[in-house]
């Protein structure tokens, strides 16, 4: 392996670490949380990535990191992911096979300050520059609600025809016509055997007072939420603010006995490998990757049942690239392109056909194709279960009441 | 020189276009977003999602000052420490390089500066990587303390955060003032017979004392402001006003009440300043 061949590994294998995720903590904006992992990453780098990360994800900005040749304002396609959600080849393979510019950034950060960030221009009618954008589902669910989605030409993705049957017309879009996913995931816990010293598999073993004062949770309200209202067998199917209200007291005690230690987004993996956390909540593919550097780091899902979420691409109104944007997401949908993009990002692929695929790949990728994790069985899937969708005003409540706790 | 016919010197008006950059940049960048935060902050949102309405809310305030009561202490009493911790280290330090720095000055003030040619995130989060819990630093701790003591996720870690994070800012006006003084009247006063602690505390003190005003405002404000420390080095029980303002502005999308801590945090801050000004002199900020 020569030198530049073992840089450029070393680099997607410090993206890998970092995914998508590392700046989902909306205690933080712009890009903070992100400074860290990718300052170093983007050190290895010669070109495109300089300044990933510091920058609070502007669609205009020349700091994102980004793949495929089209740049902000001259492209054919404007597709804004989140951080790491790509591997390096994809976009360049469209291209060559479509003759159109990509401009692929990784401006999404979280979803919230993303909202905050279109909800200008989209409010009041105005077109913003991305022709797709990925936000997770209840987002997508809420852009659907405020009409400044457009319709995708669903028609014109053929290859929609090898998605999964659960994420076709799934709860946040029931018609089907304004989403297609990206990428799913779980959230369950994640822990540091070497810490806690025994096997932990409940909710309980979380909130147990052994380990006070070294539990972290989400700052992502449906996973921390999501996990402690199924270990009281509140169902997300239907959330309502009442409903919830054990699930907060709960969380409200955990916290005002000191038994959690902070709210995290994606920065949870340093605390956990340093011993800060004995255990905390997290997602399935960043523990995954996490735990090939530390064995003692292990992800479980709760027996009482884990949430499962999707990030989906959606194609914000006033766009006019339709016809690209279907031809980029017919070409991600294709089982030997979704491969590769999963055996790059670790979570679950929306695309059948992707595990045999996999392992024609074989190395890691192979490795891969056996993770229940990405793949999860019969007994994986009964376990996890995904939000409904909450209307305006219950939202509303639940993000104040949440942000109350978290002492915000 | 040519005179109009009013028998007006041209030149009257040169000092006012002197002036109209820094006016300029003063209205655009102060006076404006000033007045766009105060039309907010009085505004009412029926929704998260429509644009707020400009309706002379006052009860957003009210919200600022009844809901985020301990943030606000919180956010003062930690500043408040920070500044008073760098004052405490900073002023030695200043001290040492103004009069025992000799042709070393230049390199000592320049390690101060160093630093800051990482970013400070970047800082606080190696924080993190110093105090973990099964790190060498909460090891000592633990000896005296228990088992379970640690260091991140308290008070201590955000005040110590800020204390670092903001302690230049103090060492350099000090040792501009220290640089100023004419050290012969140090000599003078010993040759008055004052001991070398009369001599400081009336000779080198006073004169300096211009550079501790400026050295504690540059701590204190951006100190009492900071979200990074606490959500970095804190726990939910730490939590700063900033935290609450960036959350409020991109969580829950609500931009009056957010607006309104903004202004209450400014309002505080300016009050607390004009006092401590009107303690030491505003000619402190001479320095």
């Amino acid at each position: 392996m020569n030198d530049d061949e073992m840089l450029r590994q070393a680099i997607a294998h410090s993206r890998a670490l970092t995914r998508r995720r590392f700046l989902r903590n909306a205690g933080l904006g712009a890009g903070l949380m992100a400074a860290g992992p990718a300052f170093l990453a983007a050190c290895g780098d010669d070109s495109k990535d300089s300044g990933a990360g510091g920058d609070a994800g502007g669609g205009e900005s020349e700091t994102t990191t980004a793949k495929g040749s089209g740049s902000a304002d001259n492209n054919d396609l404007y597709h804004a992911n989140w951080t790491a959600y790509l591997d390096e080849e994809s976009a360049g393979l469209w291209e060559k096979s479509s003759g159109k510019k990509l401009f692929y950034s990784e401006e999404f950060n979280d979803n919230n300050e993303y909202f905050a960030k279109i909800s200008p221009e989209l409010g009041q009618g105005n077109p913003i520059k991305p022709d797709i954008i990925t936000p997770t589902f209840w987002m997508a669910g809420r852009l659907i609600n405020l009409g400044w989605l457009e319709k995708l030409p669903v028609d014109r993705v053929p290859n929609a025809k090898n998605l999964v049957t659960s994420l076709v017309k799934p709860s946040w879009d029931p018609t089907g016509e304004y989403t297609l996913p990206w990428q799913s995931g779980m959230a369950g816990i994640a822990y540091n055997a070497k810490v806690t010293g025994r096997e932990i598999k409940s909710i309980d073993d979380l909130l147990d007072p052994e380990f006070k004062g070294q539990i972290g949770m989400l700052t992502e309200m449906r996973d921390t939420l999501g996990l402690l209202a199924l270990a009281q067998g509140i169902a997300l199917d239907k959330p309502t603010f009442d409903g919830f209200a054990p699930v907060f007291d709960v969380l409200d005690k955990a916290v005002s006995d000191g038994q959690v230690r902070r709210f995290h987004g994606n920065d949870y993996m340093d605390d956990l490998s340093a011993g800060n956390f004995a255990m905390c909540f997290g997602w399935s593919g960043d523990v995954v990757q996490l735990s090939k550097d530390n064995p003692d780091v292990k992800f479980v899902i709760p027996e009482s049942g884990g949430t499962l979420w999707s990030d989906t691409m959606v194609v914000p109104k006033g766009a006019t690239q339709l016809d690209n944007a279907a031809s980029w997401m017919d070409f991600c949908y294709d089982p030997v392109n979704a491969a590769r993009i999963a055996a790059f990002v670790q979570f679950i692929s929306p695309v059948q056909g992707v595990q045999d695929e996999l392992r024609k790949m074989g190395g890691d990728a192979a490795v891969a194709a056996d993770s229940p994790l990405l793949f999860p069985d019969e007994t994986t899937s009964a376990l996890l279960q995904s939000w409904g969708n909450l209307s305006e005003d219950e939202e509303a409540k639940f993000d104040a009441r949440f942000a109350e706790i978290t002492g915000n | 020189m040519a005179t109009d016919v009013d028998g007006r010197r041209p030149g009257r008006f040169v000092p006012w276009a002197l002036l109209s950059p820094g006016t300029l940049w003063l209205v655009l960048f102060f006076l404006v977003p000033l007045l766009t935060l105060i039309r907010q902050a009085l505004s009412s949102k029926p929704s998260r999602f429509v644009p707020a309405q400009f309706s002379w809310e006052w009860s957003n305030f009210g919200t600022a000052l009844s809901d985020y009561g301990p943030q606000f202490t919180r956010s003062f009493v930690y500043a408040g420490i920070a500044t008073l911790l760098a004052l405490a280290i900073g002023y030695p330090i200043a001290y040492f390089i103004a009069t025992k720095g000799g042709r070393w000055k230049d390199l000592l003030i320049g390690l101060v500066v160093v630093p800051f040619f990482t970013s400070f995130l970047i800082r606080t989060i190696a924080w993190k990587a110093i105090l973990q819990d099964d790190g060498p630093a909460v090891g000592l701790w633990r000896v005296f303390l228990g088992a379970d003591a640690r260091i991140l996720s308290t008070p201590m870690a955000v005040v110590g955060g800020l204390t670092y994070n903001f302690l230049p800012f103090m060492i350099l006006p000090i040792y501009v003032s220290l640089e100023k003084i004419d050290f012969g009247l140090a000599d003078a006063a010993g040759d008055l017979y004052a001991t070398p602690l009369a001599t400081f505390r009336k000779v080198i003190l006073p004169l300096s004392l211009p550079g501790v005003f400026a050295g504690s405002l540059l701590v204190f404000i951006p100190a009492a402001g900071d979200f990074i420390n606490a959500t970095l080095l804190g726990s939910p029980k730490t939590t700063m006003i900033g935290s609450v303002v960036q959350n409020q502005f991109l969580v829950q999308s609500n931009f009056p009440v957010a607006s309104a801590l903004s202004l209450v945090l400014m309002g505080i801050i300016t009050a607390l300043v004009l006092v401590y000004s009107k303690l030491f002199g505003t000619d402190g900020l001479a320095a």
